[in-house]
């Protein structure tokens, strides 16, 4: 059974919370089911295939995390996104150890919620086997670790090249900062600077300068994506 | 009041079980004591009655009746006959020897033990001495009747039974006063921690337990709940800061947001303004929400349940890595950022959270080093423990101000306007505690260095470290 990409289950308890998400998730063309309580969400979870499960931590009957348990003994397979107003790290490796692949603190903004959709129902339907990706007309090798335009090679230190190539997986999608932090870096906290933006701005400089068309765009207020033109 | 209370705490309760226990074995002592002494003055005065009748019984069957009666008058004039009784009668009841008057009508015929009392020496007298005897019947019909007056053994073991009985109620007496005395005065102790409790719950922080000056236990307890008290205030005191701390800082935020909406709200609409507006309204709203989390980030770093996750982690890697990432930075600051010290620089925690802790500091050297400076991240093993030290070449921190900067939200006056919240040393210091760490202000002359002492991971105990670092102290 092929599941639809953008069909996603909300599973949230506050009303006005999940009015704003269902009304902005369905303009950016998700077709959106909700759940306003834990057994509405067990309910909903296995009656239908998901992309992708939000669910949120605190539910008036049942704990979000039972919830999220309850539908892998179910069968469930769709990724779980766990948003929670239970910020720090400790919730989160509980959320993440009970089975959920990614986590968003509230209050979030919605265009990280919507870069955090895209990376997780790309995971659930493609598993990338290729060595050598290509975006427009960059190119990369993820066994050599190098990266080129036009056949011409660009420079980058290990870290820097981690970052392109998590861009490169994430084509056409906007990826958070956080979402760079968390997978580049491997920290799990907001250093609340613009040191992201300052790096991605080196890495830009070094994959777009002096380039017919430039590869990494600047979201407003959220991050970054790469994209060819057209 | 106090009374009521003493009789229905549970150190009187414990006391009333104590005294019941103590009072059962004692009177089981006592019992066997007085049984035993009881019993051992009679066996005596029953053999000595007992060698009397074999001698008297002796010489019947040796010289008959008359020799009896000759023995019997010469044991009686012996001068020592004092309590012993001797009676010899014929068959038809007549007193032939002895110093009784009758043949008592209690005592019948046969042979064995008897025990009686005697008619009285007077008529007014009623009870007349006890008696006990040696009974025997002759063949011939006589009767001999060999005893003792035990009147005075009776006498000793009553005596004996009464210091057993008063002894015992005294005990119990002695008993129910020391435990109501004991339980009073711990009830008293409580109650005074009662009362301060009250106090507290009722006005405020301000109250403390007496001390008795007595140096018991509950002195010792009511210092450490004075000293728990002493805590809570400090902590409160602390909390009250920090919460006035984040109004403020808060407040400003907001008050910018509310003025430009109020605004917004009473101007005419227009779509540029509107929209820079919302940007900007969106901005500040982060700025807020980041304040608010670097501030349940430290409150949570300071409750130290991070303390489970503690690994042993590499000071050299994390310092590499966070030079790594502040390197675009400070290329755009033109600033030579550099790392330098020991390759393998162990310790013992978390990684995330030393990650954050070094990043601040190097953000800080960055943006308040000369523009065209350097920063140098130095990790190494030294004697003291493990350490790292990140010194820039700006115009540092006054000396009197190095203890300050890192109170939540102080910020140095003339950095006011550079961005971040002041709470970055604030964390600092936070990590800095949670690893045991200490953390020092130096001068760089010129410039600033800050060096972080973490304890070397063998000074944890309980976890294993392969590969001992370079130049630490040995145990």
């Amino acid at each position: 059974m092929t599941r639809d990409r953008h069909h996603i289950l909300v599973v949230e308890d506050d009303p006005e919370t999940a009015g704003q998400l269902v009304e902005q998730l369905t303009t950016s063309g998700y077709q959106v089911d909700l759940a306003g309580t834990g057994n509405e969400a067990l309910r909903r979870g296995t009656a239908s295939e998901y992309a992708v499960i939000t669910i949120d931590r605190l539910l008036p009957d049942i704990d979000g995390i039972a919830v999220m348990r309850q539908l892998r003994d179910d069968g469930v397979t769709a990724p779980f996104l766990i948003i929670s107003a239970l910020g720090e790290v400790d919730e989160r490796v509980r959320g993440l150890r009970a089975g959920g692949d990614d986590y968003l603190v509230k209050p979030f903004s919605f265009v990280e919620l919507l870069a955090r959709l895209e990376a997780l129902g790309r995971r659930s339907d493609t598993v990338a086997k290729e060595t050598i990706l290509r975006v427009g007309d960059l190119t990369i090798d993820l066994v050599s670790r190098t990266a080129s335009r036009r056949g011409k090679d660009i420079l980058l230190f290990p870290r820097e090249f981690q970052l392109l190539e998590y861009l490169v997986r994430n084509e056409g999608s906007v990826v958070s900062r956080a979402m760079l932090l968390q997978h580049v870096w491997d920290l799990h906290f907001d250093p609340s600077t613009n040191i992201i933006d300052v790096y991605v701005g080196r890495v830009r400089r070094k994959v777009d300068g002096q380039q017919a068309y430039p590869l990494i765009h600047t979201v407003r207020g959220v991050g970054y994506c790469l994209r060819a033109p057209g | 009041m106090l009374l009521a209370k003493t009789l229905a705490s549970s150190t009187f309760k414990l006391a009333l079980i104590a005294i019941g226990t103590f009072g059962l074995i004692v009177s089981v002592i006592f019992s066997y004591v007085y049984l035993s002494t009881a019993s051992y003055v009679r066996s005596r005065s029953d053999q000595a009655i007992m060698t009397e009748y074999l001698g008297l019984r002796g010489d019947y069957e040796r010289s008959g009746r008359d020799g009896l009666i000759d023995a019997i008058r010469r044991r009686m004039n012996s001068g020592s006959s004092g309590d012993r009784v001797y009676l010899l009668v014929d068959p038809s009841v007549t007193v032939l020897a002895g110093n009784l008057g009758e043949w008592p009508p209690a005592v019948g015929s046969g042979s064995g033990w008897v025990e009686f009392r005697a008619a009285g020496p007077s008529p007014d007298v009623a009870r007349g001495p006890l008696l006990r005897a040696m009974l025997e019947t002759f063949p011939g019909g006589d009767r001999l009747l060999v005893g003792r007056d035990i009147s005075g053994l009776d006498n000793f073991t009553a005596q004996i039974r009464t210091a057993v009985f008063s002894g015992l109620a005294l005990i119990f007496v002695l008993a129910a006063v020391v435990s109501i005395l004991v339980t009073r005065r711990t009830v008293g102790r409580i109650e005074s921690i009662n009362a301060t409790s009250r106090a507290i719950m009722r006005s405020g922080l301000d109250q403390r337990i007496p001390l008795r000056g007595s140096n018991d236990e509950w002195d010792r307890v009511a210092e450490n709940l004075n000293l728990m008290l002493d805590r809570i205030e400090t902590l409160m005191a602390e909390v009250k800061q920090v919460s006035d701390n984040v109004a403020h800082d808060l407040r400003t935020p907001l008050t910018r947001m509310r003025g430009r909406l109020e605004k917004a709200c009473h101007g005419p609409r227009v779509a540029d303004l509107d929209q820079s507006l919302i940007d900007d309204t969106i901005a500040d709203l982060d700025s807020v929400l980041r304040i608010f989390s670097s501030i349940t980030r430290i409150a949570q770093i300071e409750t130290q349940a991070r303390k489970g996750g503690f690994r042993t982690v590499n000071l050299a890697e994390i310092a590499s890595e966070v030079v790594e990432l502040y390197d675009a930075a400070a290329e755009q600051d033109d600033t030579r950022l550099t790392v330098a010290g020991d390759r393998e620089v162990l310790v013992t925690g978390d990684r995330d959270l030393i990650f954050d802790a070094i990043s601040n500091l190097v953000d800080n050297a960055i943006k308040h080093g000369r523009p065209g400076g350097r920063v140098v991240v130095t990790s190494e093993n030294s004697e003291g423990g493990a350490v790292v030290a990140i010194s820039d070449d700006g115009t540092g921190i006054p000396a009197e101000q190095h203890e300050q900067v890192f109170k939540r939200f102080y910020r140095l006056e003339r950095s006011r306007y550079t961005p971040g919240n002041g709470l970055g040393l604030s964390l600092v210091a936070a990590v800095v505690r949670l690893h045991d760490a200490r953390i020092e202000m130096l001068d760089n002359a010129p410039g600033l260095k800050a060096k972080l002492w973490f304890p070397s991971p063998s000074a944890w105990t309980g976890i294993e470290v392969s590969g001992s670092p370079r130049g630490s102290p040995s145990p």
